[in-house]
């Protein structure tokens, strides 16, 4: 087989390691069937087109031919036998609208949904085209890492906080495998491999030549695995996790959303990102300030952030139970609802309203959780359903609520939806808001008025999805957000406290109506805090300001915080139920929010600023650290001047004479003193010599060194006394019987030094001062002999390893 | 009184004295060969390292001059050898011939039996006659019909040769080449020196007023003092770098013989000594090693091609092997822990 079919065939295997990372999208893998298929028969296609000699322009055609016509066979429109019509086309288009939707409204992994099957499909076929092109025709194969990156990015863009790596190792394999063909090919191309030892080598032995090669390779990956460590990042930072002072930062592994199921969350910022307006429901109620339509809730709060819980319950035909039953207050008010739901909603969940009572009109396979009350079902969709529904409104007033009792501790309810993160901030932060409160409610409403504007709190659309618990804790310092995160970081503050609480999903009142039948539309998607009080059930908080939602609802037992008396909240609250009900009531909570407002509001502005400051101290701290590492050189190599210095300051010493007759080496113990000072005293002038960058050759006696030295530096007098001396000294401790005693030599080092200053330049004299080239230069060196050694002791372990590989079994092949 | 053998040199002298003695010497030459100092004191090294000397230049450079004040300067037999193509080795090394009133042969001893032997031209003579010297200049001794003869101590041959006329000329062979110590080349006097010449050559000939500033015995004790001049380990590591660095060099076909290591290092002692110091250094190798390695040495085809001399080679291997150290390795050292045979490679082998 020729280079270029083999490696037509080897990119089409790299695409399909490459396309792992789909893996973590989809729930089955039926998309890696179609994909095995489409991108086998696109090689098939490129091999048969090499094979016949077509030119570079037939070969691409070949291939996009074969993409469209398994497209259509596998996403027939069903007007068409194989060859594709216009229909077929407006097919796709379908298809595509179809994957736009969703993607918006399901979480992954997704189940084998046609328009996202069909993107994909279409999308690995278009990257293994573009790959078999660039690595093929082009001869590039390292851009064809590019629309292989791309298939990365799916997963990357759709897991908000971790993306699993192995998908990502796989695909570098791939990649790897991808470059690695082409270079044997290339090296084929040569002929004989050259490998400088003049003996043949085969393909798969390591040429002598690469060892550079790997070493570069090596020292630019683990570049590539070390610095973004460093480099902060938004939340995966080795630095913001530093400077984060939350603790409960994670990676936990359990998501909370069932397999198939719609992640509340994204669907609901899917929604409200949206850039259309679609109309979802249509409804009509007798009752005159309905509240929030709800469908859905999250009631688990881990590290990741809220998830819900896979709901469970019986048949709606079993009927549903009435909350006016064992409820300990409130009054409550028997309504009906028609909803009409358009073809754009298209979830197993039934939008109803709170204490819903009976639904008629829906078909079987509809169940109702009384533990999340919900209406859900596992088959059936609400597209296109019409239905009934009676409900029941309840109503309570902050005294009626007030006198709720706290749970026992080991109640079901408190330990399903208390448990949450750890987060000193939050901690801090919800002792000191529900300090000196004694009741439930008013722990609640303590909370609940902490999101208003006065404490900084503004509602924006274009912020980060809260899914994760640190983005919580971080809504709560930013202070910007919109309807999800207000719910989720009042549902963790209410656990903090002790309450049970959770997120429910659902729609405004919509922005408008006719009659008494409400539209509401994808803008209207909107969630909230619901807070279980003993003997009330679950009770609706939404602090999110309502300025920012479309077709918002207050009640009274949570009035609206951007308001400035509750005296007039009975006439701005007309929409809200129970608007009718005391003003009294709420009248006696207006006292507490002046107090409640002013500490939250210093405290949390302490915290950013502490916050401010920690960092502003740590990069001033890792300024001053940058700064000591770049003294360090100068600093060793004073201490290293002073070392020896020290050795060579000239003490009183009596000279021995040598012993008459033959005299040989003389080693005393003064002798010997002598000769390491002699030593210390030269080595400082190399060091010198060095740093003022005099060139140093190792071939030159000391005589000669020191001759040069007064010659090319311009010493005169005493300098190049000095030099002289130092070069006697060192002379004589080498190689003469007795070394040169006395010598004045750390006097003649700086005279030597200051010669050599006054002759530098001042940039030589700058760098000699701060970066001594001497202490760099031996540090590079010992950096390269410990590099040498490591690759060293590879070497001869791979020598070891290859006394095992069974090619060496094979006989040689002949090329 | 016996003559003393060549192993029983004397006592050392003092280093004043031997400073005296030397300087004497050497003034006492430098009155016939001016302005060449550097020469003369190799000359008189070589001598002092009890080894022998070939100078080789160009024809009226004052070769032979330079060979005869030394003998004169010295108090010693003296013999000189005019090297002809029909010179017969018994010339050299001498001949029984048989003596009528007692009837017996008689040796008659050759000019080699002196202190001092100036061999002029010796290219001129056969190698038959060159080679009669091989016995006499390393083991310093004469055999002639199964009898040898020592030879008297100092001993010392001192040979011219012209490198340019090849006319009747025999190139001198490698182990007679390998024999000399040294081989120095005089060069032209420089124009103040060439003056000076003029002035007093012109009147009469200075080597005829040349007095004797020593003796023989005076000579041997230079050569014990010599002989006790300290050679550190690293300086005679250092001599055997060269040397193996000669015979590693790429552009030589034969390097240099160990004898030549045990002269170079010799004839450092005595240039060290004649410096004044009891201690050899690098620089006394380094100085050394283009005139007693490089007449030694046979360079390759290819750079005989390139008109690279050995005296080049040579130069250029003392100006790249590193220094040996006789403690830790400089930082600034850049060669492998193998030393010198990192240096040269040996290819094409």
């Amino acid at each position: 087989m020729t280079g270029p079919r083999r490696l037509g065939l080897v990119a089409a295997g790299a695409t399909l390691l490459a396309a792992a990372p789909i893996s973590s999208i989809f729930d089955t893998w039926k998309w890696l069937m179609m994909c095995l298929l489409v991108v086998g028969l696109i090689a098939g296609a490129a091999f048969a087109a090499r094979s016949l000699r077509f030119p570079t322009w037939a070969q691409a055609a070949s291939m996009i031919v074969v993409l469209l016509l398994m497209l259509t066979w596998i996403f027939p429109s069903g007007h068409e036998f194989l060859i594709p019509t216009p229909s077929t086309f407006g097919h796709f288009a379908d298809l595509f609208t179809q994957a736009g939707q969703d993607t918006r409204s399901y979480a992954v992994p997704v189940p084998d949904r046609d328009g996202l099957l069909f993107v994909t499909v279409l999308g690995i076929g278009s990257v293994a085209i573009a790959v078999d092109l660039l690595t093929v025709v082009v001869r590039r194969p390292a851009l064809a890492g590019l629309p292989m990156l791309a298939i990365y990015s799916v997963p990357v863009a759709v897991y908000i906080d971790s993306v699993p790596v192995l998908p990502f190792i796989i695909g570098a394999v791939g990649f790897l495998w991808l470059l690695v063909s082409d270079n044997i090919d290339r090296v084929r191309r040569f002929g004989r491999r050259f490998t400088g030892d003049g003996r043949d080598v085969d393909v798969w032995e390591p040429s002598p030549l690469a060892a550079a090669g790997r070493r570069l390779g090596v020292v630019g990956v683990a570049a590539a695995v070390l610095l973004p460590l460093a480099v902060p990042t938004i939340t995966g930072g080795l630095l913001s996790r530093l400077t984060q002072t939350g603790t409960g930062i994670g990676n936990g592994t359990g998501t909370g959303t069932g397999g198939g199921r719609i992640n509340l969350f994204a669907s609901l910022s899917g929604n409200l990102s949206q850039s259309e307006t679609v109309e979802l429901v249509r409804l009509t109620t007798n009752e005159t300030t309905p509240f929030y339509l709800r469908f859905g809730v999250a009631d688990q709060l881990t590290n990741v952030g809220f998830g819900s819980r896979s709901p469970s319950g019986s048949s709606v035909a079993a009927g549903m139970p009435d909350p006016r039953t064992g409820n300990a207050g409130g009054s409550y008010q028997e309504f009906t609802a028609d909803v009409k739901v358009s073809d754009r909603l298209n979830q197993g969940m039934l939008p109803i309203y709170q204490n819903t009572v009976s639904v008629d009109g829906i078909q079987r396979g509809w169940f109702y959780d009384n533990n999340q009350q919900v209406v859900y079902s596992n088959r059936n969709s609400t597209k296109e359903l019409e239905y009934k529904f009676t409900y029941v409104r309840a109503r309570y007033t902050p005294a009626e609520l007030r006198q709720a009792e706290p749970l026992a501790p080991d109640d079901p309810i408190v330990r399903l939806n208390t448990a949450h993160p750890d987060d000193p901030t939050v901690d801090a932060l919800v002792a000191r808001l529900i300090a000196g409160k004694t009741t439930e409610y008013d722990k609640i409403r303590a909370l609940y008025d902490y999101f208003s504007s006065k404490n900084g709190f503004t509602y924006s659309l274009s912020t980060q999805t809260a899914t994760n618990s640190s983005e919580i804790a971080a809504f709560l310092k930013n202070k910007v957000g919109y309807c999800q995160q207000y719910a989720a970081a009042l549902a963790w503050m209410a656990r903090e406290a002790g309450l049970p609480a959770r997120v429910a999903f659902g729609f405004t009142r919509g922005d408008s109506r006719e009659g008494n039948t409400y539209v509401i539309t994808n803008k209207n998607a909107h969630a909230w805090t619901e807070v279980y009080l003993r003997g009330f059930g679950w009770i609706p908080f939404d602090a999110t300001p309502s300025a920012g939602v479309r077709g918002a609802a207050r009640s009274d037992w949570a009035p609206d915080t951007e308001l400035p008396a509750p005296t007039t909240s009975s006439s701005t609250a007309t929409a809200a139920p129970g608007a009718e009900a005391s003003g009294p009531a709420a009248n006696v909570e207006r006292p507490d929010r002046p107090d409640l407002n002013e500490p939250g509001l210093a405290g949390s502005t302490t915290t950013g600023e502490t916050s401010n400051l920690g960092t502003t101290l740590l990069i001033v701290a890792l300024v001053a650290l940058f700064l000591a590492l770049l003294l360090v050189p100068a600093l060793r190599r004073v201490l290293l001047r002073r070392h020896r210095y020290a050795a060579t300051v000239p003490r009183v010493t009596s000279l021995t004479e040598a012993q008459a007759g033959r005299p040989d080496v003389v080693v005393t113990a003064e002798t010997t003193k002598a000769r390491q000072d002699a030593h210390a005293a030269w080595d400082e002038l190399l060091d010198t010599m060095v740093d003022f960058r005099v060139p140093l050759d190792p071939s030159e006696t000391p005589r000669v060194t020191a001759q040069r030295l007064i010659k090319d530096a311009v010493l005169v007098d005493q300098s190049a006394a000095g030099a002289t001396l130092l070069g006697t000294a060192e002379e004589r401790a080498r190689y003469a019987r007795k070394p040169l005693q006395g010598g004045e030599l750390t006097a003649a080092l700086t005279q030597v030094r200051r010669g050599l200053a006054r002759s530098a330049t001042r940039r030589t004299r700058l760098t000699a001062a701060i970066l001594p080239p001497s202490v760099l230069l031996r540090w590079r060196v010992a950096l390269a002999e410990s590099s040498t050694k490591l690759l060293g002791a590879g070497s001869r372990f791979r020598d070891v390893l290859s006394r095992f590989s069974p090619r060496r079994l094979l006989t040689h092949r002949s090329r | 009184m016996t003559t003393p053998t060549w192993d029983e040199p004397g006592g050392p002298l003092p280093s004043e004295d031997f400073r005296a003695a030397t300087t004497a010497i050497m003034a006492n030459i430098e009155q016939v060969i001016e302005g060449k100092s550097a020469t003369v004191r190799l000359a008189l090294a070589v001598l002092l390292a009890e080894g022998h000397l070939l100078i080789e230049d160009v024809p009226g450079v004052g070769k032979t001059k330079l060979a005869k004040a030394l003998a004169r300067s010295i108090d010693c037999s003296v013999r000189r050898i005019q090297f002809t193509p029909d010179l017969l080795p018994s010339d050299v090394t001498g001949v029984s011939v048989y003596n009528q009133e007692t009837r017996d042969f008689e040796f008659k001893p050759g000019a080699v039996f002196a202190n001092l032997v100036v061999g002029d031209e010796i290219n001129r003579a056969s190698p038959k006659t060159q080679s009669a010297l091989l016995e006499c200049m390393e083991e310093r001794q004469v055999t002639v019909d199964g009898t040898t003869y020592e030879l008297q101590s100092p001993f010392m041959v001192i040979a011219t040769q012209n490198p340019i006329e090849m006319e009747g000329t025999y190139p001198l062979p490698e182990a007679q080449r390998d024999r000399f110590t040294a081989r120095i080349a005089m060069g032209y006097p420089d124009p103040r020196a060439e003056l000076a010449m003029l002035g007093g050559h012109g009147a009469h000939d200075p080597l005829s007023d040349l007095r004797a500033v020593a003796d023989a015995g005076l000579v041997r004790r230079l050569i014990a003092t010599v002989r006790d001049v300290h050679a550190a380990d690293a300086v005679q590591q250092y001599a055997i770098a060269l040397v193996t660095a000669t015979r590693e060099a790429p552009e030589i076909r034969l390097g240099a013989s160990p004898r030549s290591t045990l002269q170079l290092l010799r004839t450092a002692k005595a240039f060290a000594a004649l410096e004044g110091r009891d201690y050899v250094l690098p620089d006394d190798l380094q100085a050394l090693a283009v005139p007693v390695l490089a007449h030694r040495l046979i360079p390759t085809a290819d750079a005989q091609l390139n008109r690279r001399t050995t005296d080049a080679i040579v130069a250029e291997i003392v100006h790249r092997l590193p220094l040996p150290h006789d403690r830790n390795r400089s930082p600034y050292d850049t060669r492998n822990t193998g030393g010198a045979q990192q240096q040269y490679e040996p290819r094409g082998r």
